[in-house]
């Protein structure tokens, strides 16, 4: 039947086939078919030697760099003896309860109770009263979320637009296309009426979201995590990123298409949510982990935050200036800046303010909505 | 020792043979690249050796290799065919008076005669199989990497006027992904993957006795410590094994025999060869310098 037969007991079958079922469960993006890859490449290795196993199904079964550096580790939970205490627990499903609680609030909470069945209801209602006291209850009716994502689509397709008008001014270019002259002229039998042009092609600025999520931004980080879901729908290549004492990547949690597991991920990512800041810090970690991967010179850095920052104000101004030299714009969201009264006194807004070069408010829809037009004047 | 294991000894000989250093992981990819006939996809920094793994292949299994350079805005007609137009428009005006009806003409000027063909289709149509590299795909558009899963799942590629071009044989593919931007999970889930990290001491070490074998045992050693101690450090750019070999190159150009206090100063002078950036190098200073030369 399947070619690894041959050479691979049933039992090991059944075990062997299991395994990509655990990967699943632990976050790895295979599928189906990848059961049948694995016996396959059992078959050709063989299983007496345990390293060169490991080596094959990792090369066969990882797709990105955090899968590699995670896969010793399962690799011997599941097929090494006797290490049951180190098997990480497989995700297990919580939809139905999931589906009542949006992404921020009380969710850190809520975490360590969620297995506890008899303490559920109990725990959601508490979510719920959560919810009720922030300031943010009108962006959890299910009107405003879907304006919410409306207004995020129309500024994603006016980001897009800036690409697209560079193009269209780029096809009347001041080089030659001659390929491509030559190419349109066979429909005239070899004249070339149309000329068709050559000119530097530029495109659209690449979004990257650093979204601050400390206790002092908790009444907005369920609004600008839905923001961040929302543009990722619409683009491509965003990147996200929450930190609150250190940084954390979410491109993949809000990129996930199915909005219960979505909140499920965020989550589990946000053990330590609503605690001090520390703004400096997360930018240095992200300067020197995430930076070069992630930032060129044609990004736009948008940071939501209010700039209460714990850590040291020098700090956070040399790592905005390490950042700046690598990216094209920094924007800074400040949700307070919507305020009458409002200046940037506190010590992190102070450290930051020459570093950045929009400074906007966007604590809610309205202000959102003017803050835009800016914005993408800033991308420019 | 199972067969597959001494299988693997055999492949790392050869691939150090040639002048790699691999670790068995990636051996045993490659191996296994082989058996499944999938690509292979490299990720990792610049300068960890991504792109050699390529040529060594193609230098080990005797065969060509055919590289794709990608960057921003690459579409079919750089990287499967582009007719010869000007060849198609000088045969039009010499089959002018020639009787043969207007589709057989046109069967003739749209042959394989007047097709150019570009890396990807070059790759598939040989009678060997090749190696084929298609470099920094994270620099091309997603376009590119959808219509390239194509290529990667059938080995086959359309083309509207002559039909589907099967492969005559099937190319050993590698790819390379600076990180620089996520590619799609159906490219990645028909590859085989690969991290490659900075190598470790001994590793560097032998690639440096293996590439510069003129440099002397003790000074290699020296060499190989300085660098990663200095890849240690909080850089913007870290030194790649690309410049590990420049700059024992420039060492022995300045005949330093040993990396020490004394010779901080030409050290110093040297850096240029490891360290390219300003930020970078102004975490560089003498005292930082014969810190780490006295370490070694």
């Amino acid at each position: 039947m399947l070619t690894g037969e041959g050479a691979v007991g049933f039992r090991a079958v059944e075990h062997l086939a299991g395994f990509v079922g655990f990967l699943r469960n632990n976050g790895f993006a295979v599928g189906g078919g990848d059961a049948i890859e694995v016996l396959r490449t059992a078959g050709r290795v063989g299983m007496l030697d345990e390293s060169v196993l490991r080596w094959s199904l990792q090369a066969l079964l990882c797709g990105r760099s955090e899968e590699w550096r995670r896969f010793d580790e399962l690799f011997a939970a599941w097929f090494l003896p006797a290490q049951e205490a180190w098997r990480p627990a497989a995700r297990h499903d919580s939809r139905e309860h999931a589906q009542a609680r949006p992404f921020g609030g009380g969710t850190a909470r809520s975490a360590p109770a969620e297995r506890d069945d008899s303490g559920r209801i109990a725990h959601l209602a508490s979510d719920r009263e959560a919810l009720g006291s922030t300031d943010f209850r009108a962006v959890t009716r299910r009107a405003d979320l879907l304006a919410l994502e409306e207004l995020m689509r129309r500024f994603a397709r006016r980001l897009k637009r800036v690409r697209l008008r560079r193009e269209a001014r780029a096809r009347r270019g001041r080089r030659l296309d001659l390929p491509g002259t030559i190419r349109r002229s066979v429909s005239s039998g070899g004249t070339p009426l149309r000329l068709s042009w050559r000119s530097q092609r530029r495109v659209r600025p690449r979004l990257l979201l650093l979204i601050d999520v400390s206790r002092s931004m908790t009444t907005f980080s369920f609004f600008y995590l839905r923001l961040a879901r929302a543009l990722s729908a619409e683009l491509t290549d965003i990147r996200s990123f929450i930190f609150h004492t250190h940084l954390i990547s979410v491109s993949d949690a809000l990129a996930e298409p199915d909005p219960f597991r979505a909140q499920q991920r965020l989550q589990l990512i946000a053990q330590g949510w609503a605690g001090g800041t520390r703004i400096g810090e997360s930018l240095a970690q992200f300067n020197s982990e995430h930076a070069p991967r992630c930032v060129h010179a044609r990004t736009a850095v948008i940071i939501v935050s209010d700039g209460y920052d714990t850590g040291e104000p020098q700090r956070l101004s040399a790592a905005l200036a390490t950042l700046r030299r690598r990216a094209r714009r920094i924007v800074w969201l400040n949700p307070l800046c919507g305020q009458a009264d409002f200046t940037p006194v506190s010590a992190g807004m102070q450290a930051a303010l020459p570093h950045i070069d929009l400074l906007a408010s966007g604590a809610d829809l309205a202000s959102l909505e003017a803050t835009l037009p800016a914005i993408l004047e800033a991308l420019r | 020792m199972s067969t597959r294991a001494s299988e693997l000894v055999a492949l790392r000989e050869q691939l150090a043979e040639a002048g790699y250093i691999a670790e068995a992981p990636l051996a045993a990819a490659l191996l296994l690249m082989q058996d499944l006939g999938r690509p292979l996809l490299l990720e990792g920094d610049a300068g960890v050796g991504k792109t050699e793994v390529a040529k060594v292949l193609a230098g080990i299994r005797g065969t060509r290799l055919i590289r794709l350079q990608c960057y921003e805005g690459l579409d079919a007609h750089a990287t499967i065919y582009e007719w010869n137009y000007q060849r198609q428009l000088l045969a039009i005006k010499l089959l002018e008076h020639d009787e043969r009806g207007i589709a057989q003409k046109e069967q003739d000027i749209f042959s394989e005669r007047y097709l150019l063909k570009r890396p990807l289709l070059e790759a598939i149509s040989t009678d060997t199989a090749v190696v084929l590299l298609i470099d920094e795909i994270d620099r091309a558009d997603e376009a590119f990497e959808a219509f390239l899963l194509e290529l990667l799942s059938d080995f086959q590629l359309s083309i509207p006027e002559l039909g589907t071009v099967q492969a005559r044989s099937r190319p050993l593919v590698v790819i390379t992904s600076n990180g620089t931007r996520e590619l799609s999970d159906a490219l990645r889930r028909r590859c085989l993957y690969q991290f490659i990290d900075y190598p470790d001491y001994a590793k560097e070490l032998a690639i440096v006795r293996t590439r510069a074998p003129q440099v002397a045992a003790e000074l290699a050693q020296q060499i190989v410590a300085f660098v990663q101690a200095v890849r240690r450090m909080d850089l913007e750019k870290k030194p790649g094994i690309a410049e590990t070999l420049d700059w024992a190159a420039a060492l022995l150009r300045l005949e330093i025999a040993s990396i020490d206090l004394d010779s901080t100063e030409p050290i110093m002078e040297s850096l240029s060869a490891l360290i390219k950036t300003r930020a970078d190098r102004a975490a560089f200073p003498r005292e930082v310098v014969a810190r780490l030369a006295a370490a070694c």
